[in-house]
């Protein structure tokens, strides 16, 4: 195993600067004793407890005789509990610490210090903005394929050709309109999906009654549509709801981004057969295996760095196109949730 | 007896004996969670965590001295954690289209000194209850520090300035620490050596009375919220520093925090008693049982929980017959 290692960094070195992709994965050696924290944006949400059950899978896995610590603030106290918790795991000398940021850059000097401590930082679900005080980001998907995947969940409820409309949080909700833009221009740009006709996109302020009420609404205008697309969890979940209680599940299908507890029902009784999101359990079993990686010092942190994340295969470390200068990690792709594999996530 | 402490019936004797005895229930309370934390938690008593301890905290325990002269004198200021918001804010707003940083603190403390009087206006001379025009500040100001800096945060202030709150300024002490000692150490002369603090209780106790005795009690309280914007912006700005970047949710519900912490030493939501010293006890305690709960991996639910249950203690158990008993120990039947 050793001498594997030395080959692997010997190789490394000769590789020099070429790509992550040519140099070996890294096998991490399970075993060795470094206690970590998870620290979620603030607790009760149940995606951060399913990216705890993933962080804990991979705990047990690696055979760490150290301690996982899930802890966080409360939401009223996200920001400066944050803060508080990154302070303390330096004082307590902690391997790493996992964080989804909430405090954007004030997290900084905590971060900062805690590094000078020994303190590995890896963020997932939520970076800091200016990558400083941070080892390496593990990102859940590229955000820029989010418009692919709703044509190509659109092409396939729709059957190929129909009418199609979208659901929105807010007018001016930045990520949101970004994922409209992306979808738009996948729609007018690959001929595959010529048969799909965008016809509106409305608004339904995120509220779970104004997207209720806005997805009648569009049913009404338009006689002829067949899907309401929904990157919002809320708007999905609204949506899948009015075509039910009004029982127009067979002419109108509902599909976007939505949590799988959420949409169960939606998706077994057919009112939403496919609707995507990242898997949370992954993204912690990712997350620890990396922060695992970088505490015990069996991975560098380096860009084109690649190692093996147990069952979920090879990952290699590159820089962030969203954030130059800063490293991360790429989950991705997305994973769509139909009747088949939606009561295994939702629970 | 319904409130113990608001009647200016009251002999001076008994209501210092019976803060005596809370400040000796407080000092108790305090030397028991020390030992605790002490034994437990190896870490502790090392000076980078007591450092920590000050610092994770310093802000709100600045405004608390304060808070205690709001208090004291029967108002209320909700609006503290939204001029600390909006101070941060206004500071990263200036420094980013170019204004100098030393200049920005400048205009940031003038601009905390007019939001204050903003609030005293209201409350001193037009004569609205304090709950209500700071409520509505509080919603106010926080509301102009989110349409200042937007969803962005404002970071890459001057070297010195970040230095200020996260490096030490003597050894590993920072300046903050320091801030508070000297700030601690007027508050108290003011509050218990001057005439404005006898003032101050006077009008919290009854404020018909003072006014039946002359007091100017419009130009107290203006004095009083004026400080406490002035001293908001400045933790605001403390805060800014310290974490070296700002956003619109800069100090967001610190009020609670501040409010619970004074309460905590002993001094009455009715106004008109209350000490220095009782301040500085409760916020050991709040800052040691916080540290304490941190180090042993308390989460946060549970640590509000605590705090929580430490304030309905502070503010019930004064009003019950355990008063009486620690008075009887403490003084020489003052009770009436």
């Amino acid at each position: 195993m050793k001498m594997f290692k030395t080959l692997c960094f010997a190789s490394a070195l000769l590789v020099g600067a070429s790509t992550g992709a040519m140099a070996q994965a890294i096998s991490l050696e399970g075993g060795q004793d470094v206690d970590m924290v998870l620290l979620p944006k603030f607790l009760g949400i149940l995606v951060f407890d399913q990216a705890n059950e993933g962080a804990q899978e991979a705990h047990a896995e690696l055979n760490n005789p150290g301690e996982l610590l899930f802890v966080g603030p409360t939401p009223e106290n996200s920001v400066a509990g944050q803060i508080e918790i990154m302070t303390t795991s330096a004082t307590q000398g902690q391997g790493a610490v996992m964080l989804s940021n909430n405090a954007g850059d004030q997290i900084v000097p905590s971060a900062k210090a805690a590094q000078a401590a020994g303190t590995k930082i890896v963020t997932w679900d939520s970076p800091i903005p200016s990558g400083e005080g941070e080892d390496v980001f593990v990102a859940q998907v590229d955000f820029g394929s989010i418009g692919e995947v709703m044509a190509d969940m659109a092409l396939s409820i729709l059957g190929g050709e129909g009418q199609m409309a979208v659901l929105s949080a807010t007018p001016d909700a930045a990520n949101q309109n970004a994922w409209i833009a992306s979808l738009k221009e996948v729609l007018a740009t690959n001929a595959k999906y010529s048969g799909i006709e965008l016809v509106d996109t409305v608004y339904g302020d995120d509220q779970s009654e104004v997207s209720y009420n806005r997805a009648l609404a569009l049913v009404d205008k338009y006689p002829d549509l067949g899907l309401i697309m929904s990157p919002t969890t809320v708007g999905i979940q609204a949506s899948s709801k009015a075509m039910q209680d009004e029982g127009l599940c067979d002419q109108v299908k509902v599909s976007g981004l939505g949590l799988p507890s959420e949409m169960l029902s939606y998706t077994l009784n057919g009112c939403a057969p496919e609707f995507a999101l990242w898997d949370f359990r992954d993204l912690g079993y990712l997350t620890y295996y990396t922060a695992y990686g970088m505490a015990t010092g069996q991975l560098s942190g380096e860009i084109g760095e690649t190692f093996t994340a147990g069952r979920m295969g090879d990952y290699t470390i590159e820089e962030d196109p969203g954030r130059p200068g800063s490293k991360r990690i790429l989950m991705g792709p997305f994973t769509v949730y139909t009747s088949e594999n939606v009561e295994a996530a939702a629970n | 007896m319904t409130n113990p402490n608001a009647g200016s019936a009251h002999s001076s004797k008994s209501l210092f004996a019976k803060l005596r005895s809370w400040e000796a229930f407080l000092t108790f309370a305090l030397i028991l969670i020390i030992l605790v934390n002490s034994t437990l938690i190896p870490q502790y008593f090392t000076i980078a965590n007591q450092i920590n301890l000050f610092q994770l905290s310093i802000e709100k325990v600045i405004v608390a001295l304060v808070m205690t002269f709001v208090i004291i004198n029967a108002e209320i200021d909700l609006s503290v954690g939204s001029i600390m918001g909006l101070a941060a804010c206004l500071f990263g707003w200036l420094f980013q289209n170019g204004i100098s940083a030393e200049m920005a603190i400048v205009i940031v403390m003038i601009a905390g000194g007019l939001a204050g009087a903003l609030n005293g206006y209201f409350i001193a001379i037009v004569g609205l209850p304090s709950l209500v025009v700071t409520l509505a500040t509080l919603i106010g100001f926080r509301g102009l520090a989110r349409v200042l800096v937007e969803d962005r945060g404002i970071t890459g202030f001057p070297d010195w300035f970040d230095a200020l709150g996260q490096q030490g300024l003597i050894g590993p002490v920072p300046f903050s620490f320091f801030a508070f000692i000297v700030l601690f150490i007027i508050a108290f002369i003011i509050l218990h050596r001057s005439a404005f603090g006898r003032l101050t209780y006077t009008i919290g106790n009854n404020r018909e009375v003072a006014e039946f005795a002359g007091v100017n009690t419009a130009a107290v309280k203006m004095k009083i919220f004026i400080s406490s914007g002035l001293v908001a912006a400045f933790a605001g700005l403390l805060y800014a520093a310290r974490v070296g970047a700002v956003r619109g949710d800069v100090a967001l519900g610190f009020e609670l925090d501040i409010i619970t912490l004074v309460l905590l030493g002993g001094v009455s939501i009715f106004g008109g008693s209350g000490t220095m010293v009782g301040t500085l006890l409760a916020l050991l305690i709040v800052l040691n049982l916080r540290n304490g709960m941190a180090l042993m991996n308390v989460t946060g639910h549970i640590q509000t929980g605590v705090i929580g249950l430490l304030l309905i203690v502070s503010v019930v158990l004064p009003r019950l017959e355990l008063t009486r008993l620690f008075n009887s120990h403490n003084s020489q039947g003052t009770k009436q």
